[in-house]
């Protein structure tokens, strides 16, 4: 028991017995990511919630929209309804990602090696980004089945990809700051949602735009959807290069 | 001190840490040489485990300075990063992880050359080789604490903070963790907090006792016995043996 490597211990105040080289920011960005994408695999506790949660969603639309289907145009409201079903589903899934980081103090325990703190906001919105999408494509199928399979979508309707890939970046990126703000707070579920959906309210709007463009169709559709993919790639690039600053001072108050 | 602050582990001077207006650290200065073990007493609210978290670079002081080997922590704190181990009640351990993914986790953040081998011989020395394909969740107690214990050396740091380390071990599990501080104790300099009068006594070179976050009593060891201590204590805490 008594023989623990470096038993001798470390007299000088720069060299260690164990080799090191400080990684690249990218070394950790990916061994960061990795862990993440490891813990998800082995409880998929992130993605089996989100994607009963999004499927028990579009349930109770289908409930709610059962009685009125000839009375609107549900080409119309697909857009919107898409992207009230991607955002609750976030808020649930942005939630959970930093409990496993909370529990036992592994973010201090992540926080006492040297490294970038910005590297760690990278890796978590990444991840965040991956589970995000993984139940997009999940969930997407469902979504034409239940609500688009009456009607007819436009041509354009594989256009979504584009608002959908730019939406989630930026509900990804954003949520991940917000739920570090949040972690420590009393009622933090209530206190995420609180400060998530005004903050992305503009990029809401552009991406809820965009999708209803090309799912309607029409002479028009180019005219909406460039604009408002265009304000949601320019939200996007503004909120995360700001969280990417602010990160470093969430982080450690 | 004063006349070690030269070859100083750890040099404190004038830290502060306020919450609000409450100053949970006020002015605390102290200095302990390389390879002494300072024991943190104080009752509950004194300000020791914040005084352990600036000191550990999880919190930044409000004011004042600290030095570890002669890095300031402030000016320079992934530097300081570098030589720092904490093991704490809590374990730092993913529990969906492995063992052998957790230390592996840490050594490639910290850039260990030859990570797997050091992993390894990390889990060998706190005999949980045989276990490094399960999962921590699956670990007691005192098979967490041995893998943080690892988790905190893996990279050989010169200063190890411990915060109440020995909360929820049983006797058993105090004894092995024991065994294991003292195997790596020679020229490493420790602080432990604890609410254990005796132990950390009997562990300390120096000691150390806060109260609401002033220091009232600060003194090698050699010059007290344990009766004297436990006095002082009671005299300028207020209360009697832990």
């Amino acid at each position: 028991m008594a023989n623990l490597p470096g038993a001798t211990g470390s007299t000088n105040a720069v060299s260690t017995t164990s080799a090191q080289v400080r990684p690249t920011g990218f070394h950790h960005y990916l061994t960061l990511l990795k862990k993440d994408l490891t813990q998800e695999f082995r409880t998929k506790e992130m993605l089996t919630s989100m994607g009963i949660y999004s499927l028990l969603v579009l349930i109770v639309f289908g409930a709610a929209l059962a009685q009125t289907a000839s009375s609107f145009d549900i080409l119309q409201m697909g857009g919107g309804l898409l992207w009230v079903l991607i955002v609750f589903t976030s808020l649930l899934g942005l939630n959970r990602s930093f409990s496993h980081e909370k529990e036992n103090g592994c973010l201090e325990g992540v926080l006492l090696i040297p490294l970038d703190r910005s590297v760690i906001f990278l890796a978590k919105a990444s991840s965040n980004l991956l589970f995000l999408l993984a139940v997009e494509i999940m969930v997407i199928p469902l979504f034409y089945f239940f609500f688009l399979t009456t009607t007819t979508p436009a041509e354009t309707f594989w256009m979504i990809v584009f608002p959908l890939l730019v939406g989630t970046i930026g509900v990804a990126g954003i949520g991940t700051l917000l739920s570090t703000i949040t972690i420590n707070t009393r009622g933090k579920d209530v206190m995420l949602a609180v400060l998530f959906i005004p903050l992305i309210y503009p990029l809401l709007y552009a991406c809820v735009s965009a999708t209803t463009a090309v799912i309607v169709g029409g002479e028009w559709t180019m005219d909406v959807y460039l604009p408002a993919l265009a304000l949601a790639g320019g939200y996007d690039v503004i909120m995360i290069l700001l969280s990417w600053v602010l990160y470093d001072f969430v982080i450690s108050a | 001190m004063e006349k070690n602050a030269a070859t100083s582990a750890i040099k404190v001077v004038k830290l502060t840490k306020t919450f609000g207006n409450r100053k949970a650290v006020d002015n605390v200065s102290f200095a302990i040489p390389q390879g002494a073990f300072l024991s943190i007493f104080g009752p509950n609210g004194a300000g020791k485990t914040t005084l352990l978290r600036v000191l550990s670079t999880l919190s930044r002081a409000t004011s004042g300075s600290a030095r570890l080997l002669g890095i300031d922590i402030k000016q320079e704190p992934d530097k300081a990063r570098d030589h720092i181990g904490l093991i704490s009640h809590n374990s730092m351990l993913y529990p969906d992880l492995t063992a052998e993914e957790n230390l592996l986790f840490v050594a490639e953040l910290y850039g260990i050359e030859n990570a797997k081998d050091r992993v390894l011989e990390m889990l060998d020395s706190v005999e949980l080789k045989h276990r490094r394909h399960d999962v921590v969740r699956t670990f007691s107690r005192g098979m967490t604490q041995r893998l943080s214990i690892a988790r905190a050396l893996i990279h050989d740091p010169a200063i190890v903070f411990l915060d109440e380390p020995y909360s929820g071990l049983d006797p058993h599990a105090v004894e092995i963790f024991d065994g294991l501080i003292e195997a790596v104790r020679k020229d490493r300099t420790f602080i432990m907090v604890s609410h254990d009068l005796r132990k950390g006594f009997d562990m300390c070179t120096h000691a150390l006792v806060l109260s609401k976050g002033t220091v009232v009593a600060f003194d090698e060891k050699n010059s007290l016995d344990f009766s004297d201590f436990s006095q002082l204590y009671a005299q300028t805490v207020g209360m009697g043996v832990a």
